[in-house]
């Protein structure tokens, strides 16, 4: 397992800031990508340890969406973006009108749809994140699975566990006019990572 | 019948042993491998959660069933502790799939999965254990559970459903 960490007062509300921005950055993408007005929220912002992510997909051979890509850079980690399958596929509808109605029917067309919006809030996200902290952070070719929510999980930490990491979960809604969906960005910057993002915003101490 | 035994979730790097009744499961494995095995005559059961190939130096110690060269070994080792015959021991394995199926660059390839197998494989081989059956690789998610009393374990994915992979008494 990766060892996590728990966020602090000052922490977590350093990191509702960065993923505020990141957020807004991934929002005007997002509509700018598809030519609709969404916006999205992070209404109550938790740090959840990666164990509890597959319970607040639904439990864990419940299916899900999940897009992951490594991150390159100065700054290495992993980050995903990891959804209910009844929220993926609202996002799909949101997105190109329609969607897989079965998750064994995912086309590759449906497939890189989901990429091609995964890049683009993973991207932006990651932007956000290397602006305000300056630090280089590489978005690099993302993964799609659709798979039961924990073996997408178990998947994204083998890859990050091959070094030692500290964990983030991030709950998301994303809205435009016609719906609503949630998602979760789970965060896995190397050690090391996270203390310099908040050294360089002036936190002293990581918890 | 009507008895409903819980089963015991075997978590990410754990290794967890039962004796006589009761169920052993991994939830949703992916790369990860899920390694059972059991003594047919002390019905001691053992299942290793393995999420990497190899330990890296000094790491293998607090968390053996991480690895599969350290996991291999210390699933034996905690089943001998609870009264197994560690010759007697017979073993199946799933899981060591990619799930990341998708990806507009094909060449970079996630091969976790594929050397879990490999490398907890290997190790079975060096210990001289005997591998009854294995449902490895491909790219989907798999669920593990293993009846302590009959020995059956069975692998349930999203594509095929709930099916009995072999019976470790048998």
């Amino acid at each position: 397992m990766a060892s996590e960490m728990k966020l602090g007062p000052v922490e977590f509300s350093a990191v509702r800031e960065i993923t505020n921005i990141g957020l807004g950055h991934a929002t005007k993408a997002l509509s700018d990508m598809t030519g609709r007005a969404f916006t999205m929220s992070v209404p109550d912002i938790e740090s959840l340890t990666l164990e509890e992510v597959p319970e607040m997909l639904g439990g864990s051979e419940y299916q899900a969406a999940g897009i992951y890509m490594p991150i390159g850079g100065d700054f290495t980690g992993h980050i995903a973006f990891l959804m209910s399958w009844p929220c993926a596929q609202a996002l799909w509808r949101m997105v190109r009108g329609s969607g897989p109605q079965s998750s064994l029917e995912v086309s590759e067309m449906d497939a890189s749809a989901m990429l091609e919006i995964g890049n683009v809030l993973i991207g932006s996200f990651l932007n956000a994140l290397s602006d305000s902290a300056g630090l280089s952070m590489v978005a690099t070719p993302p993964y799609l699975a659709v798979e039961m929510s924990s073996a997408i999980l178990d998947s994204i930490v083998c890859e990050a566990s091959i070094g030692e990491h500290v964990a983030l979960a991030l709950r998301t809604q994303i809205h435009d006019t016609e719906g609503a969906m949630e998602g979760f960005f789970v965060f896995i910057p190397s050690v090391g990572g996270l203390k310099h993002v908040f050294a360089t915003l002036g936190i002293q101490e990581a918890a | 019948m009507s008895v409903t035994t819980s089963a015991v979730l075997v978590g990410m790097a754990e290794i967890q042993v039962v004796k006589g009744s009761g169920q052993l499961t991994c939830l949703g494995l992916g790369s990860c491998v899920g390694l059972c095995g059991l003594d047919p005559v002390t019905g001691v059961a053992g299942m290793a959660h393995i999420m990497l190939p190899e330990a890296f130096p000094g790491k293998g110690e607090d968390k053996p069933g991480k690895f599969a060269d350290t996991g291999v070994p210390a699933l034996i080792d905690a089943m001998a502790k609870a009264g197994a015959d560690p010759q007697r021991i017979v073993f199946a394995m799933a899981g060591g799939a990619q799930v990341f199926k998708f990806t507009a660059n094909p060449e970079s390839k996630l091969d976790i999965g594929t050397r879990n197998i490999q490398a907890t494989t290997k190790k079975l081989a060096e210990m001289g254990a005997r591998v009854l059956a294995k449902e490895t690789g491909g790219d989907i998610g798999r669920t593990i559970k293993l009846s302590v009393e009959t020995g059956e374990l069975t692998v349930r994915s999203v594509v095929a459903g709930e099916k009995a992979l072999c019976n470790l008494k048998a």
